[in-house]
């Protein structure tokens, strides 16, 4: 499992996501609340760029007429056909079982190691995502 | 080992190896209704101020989130966006170009007839010609069917187009149109053997009746039940005679579903047998006249589970022969040309992207 520091904390902020590229893979690395997921940015339906997509809550499981409104900032909706997945788990919702897209490790961390060049002077300022693939 | 990633590049933009596919419903809009009014004289420029279709929004999103082009406007406003996203991407050789009016729901033919006019003025000057050098862009001539006449006079003007190749309409009516108050509008579609393409729209919209029992309450409702429409109007061509009376007249039945298409066909067929004498012009079986007179679109394909009954239904409807592939770009159901169905057999394929299409608009 390669290790990917895709950006600094401040970078990708509660609510916000950042789209990078990783060993040719387009992965969507999303803040939710403070905690870090990350997910292939390709919906399994028909390839549209799922990242891309609204990021809300949804409708709750409810009686016949009666509405709940729940799981804000956490449903991830495809940009295209406007499937809905979890972004806590990549699963889908109306089929969790077989209907998911790929997700991947992410952890927050201060950078101990030197850059590849080093004859640059570095100082570390932030803590950093670190996405694993 | 640690590396520095960078952000997503651009998406690439070189263009691709034409596939030759034909897109058979895309949809073009203008930036503004001021670019449609500037087409349109007094006294309907000032009473006309654009408006969608009515009720029944999706309450997701309409078009797909990414086809704002990055300049600004709507989805399907930009020539370069559309030919970069949709063209390029999948190697398209003609997209058949469906604008939508929604000039069919108005009580007042005179303001329908001048909005259809304006359209096919602005497609004409705009996707037709300035952004079409290359002939990529094939368009419909919409009209509005509240006035036959019109309608008929409104494809006159533009018979004979290079890139014109259909006439439009939207599937919402108030009467299913096998009826004799459209044949002026068949008559000049025959004429100029202009296909007459129903695409939904106006269902049950002003003055047009909803093709169900009542209104549905929600969208997933109303755009299931899209289809129902389109099978009322197939019947009716049918059982109408329309096509003995005008042997040259064709329909494309744009955007309703095709999987019904068996089922109805072989109830129609068997009725036929013992109510013939009830329609005696009708000479063949009915489903007879379906490869010389009607095709079907394929977006929204339906999609079953198991995707070998998809293969199953794709044979009992002989999409063979009257399947013409469709994305609905930039719609947010779009059907991707590379995705939407499972793996074909090549000449399946190759007839359903390219060659129906091809031989049914003359490409």
């Amino acid at each position: 499992m390669a290790r990917h520091i895709v950006g600094k904390v401040a970078e990708i902020g509660p609510g916000q996501r950042k789209i990078v590229e990783v060993e040719g893979i387009s992965i969507g690395v999303f803040n939710v609340g403070g905690t870090y997921y990350a997910l292939r940015n390709r919906c399994p339906h028909q390839g549209a760029p799922l990242c891309q997509g609204s990021v809300k809550g949804t409708t709750l499981p409810s009686a016949p007429g009666e509405y709940r409104w729940g799981r804000e900032g956490e449903i991830l909706r495809c940009p295209w056909h406007g499937w809905e997945f979890d972004l806590l788990t990549g699963r889908s919702l109306f089929n969790p079982h077989k209907i998911r897209v790929r997700t991947y490790e992410v952890t927050v961390e201060t950078p101990e190691e030197e850059p590849a060049v080093p004859t640059y002077p570095v100082t570390v300022e932030a803590d950093c995502v670190v996405l694993y693939v | 080992m640690s590396t520095l990633t960078v952000e997503t590049p651009a998406p690439e933009t070189a263009p691709k190896r034409r596939t030759g596919i034909i897109d058979c419903d895309v949809h073009p809009g203008p930036r503004s209704t001021a670019e449609i009014k500037e087409f349109m004289p007094m006294p309907f420029r000032d009473r006309w101020n654009g408006g969608g279709r009515g009720f029944f929004g999706n309450p997701l999103h309409g078009a797909r989130l990414d086809s704002n082009p990055p300049g600004g406007g709507g989805p399907g406003t930009d020539p370069d966006f559309l030919r970069q996203q949709l063209i390029e991407e999948f190697g398209i050789a003609h997209a058949v170009l469906l604008p939508r009016a929604f000039c069919n729901l108005h009580p007042d033919p005179d303001l329908g007839t001048a909005i259809a006019a304006a359209y096919n003025d602005w497609l004409a000057a705009t996707w037709l010609d300035k952004y079409n050098p290359d002939g990529v862009f094939k368009g419909s001539i919409t009209v509005a069917h509240q006035d036959p006449q019109a309608a008929a006079r409104e494809i006159e003007r533009w018979a004979g187009h290079p890139h014109f190749v259909q006439v439009m309409t939207d599937s919402g009516a108030r009467a299913p149109f096998g009826q004799r108050q459209y044949y002026p509008i068949y008559e000049a579609c025959a004429k100029h053997d202009l296909p007459f393409a129903i695409h939904p729209g106006t269902d049950g919209m002003g003055i047009n009746i909803q093709p169900s029992p009542g209104y549905p309450t929600h969208y997933i409702e109303w755009h299931t039940c899209l289809s129902l429409g389109f099978q009322a109007h197939l019947v009716s061509f049918l059982t109408e005679g329309v096509f003995e009376r005008f042997p040259n007249f064709r329909v494309v039945l744009v955007e309703g579903g095709s999987a019904w298409l068996p089922g109805l066909l072989w109830r129609l067929d068997a009725e036929w047998k013992a109510l013939r004498a009830e329609v005696p012009w009708v000479k063949q079986r009915p489903s007879a006249y379906l490869r010389d007179h009607v095709r079907l679109t394929s977006q929204p394909l339906e999609q079953p589970e198991d995707s070998r009954d998809l293969l199953r239904m794709l044979e009992m409807m002989d999409a063979e022969h009257l399947l013409m592939f469709s994305s609905d770009y930039p719609h947010w159901d779009f059907d991707s040309p590379t995705n939407a169905f499972p793996k074909l057999p090549e000449a399946l394929h190759k007839r359903i992207f390219e060659l129906n299409a091809r031989e049914w608009y003359g490409l």
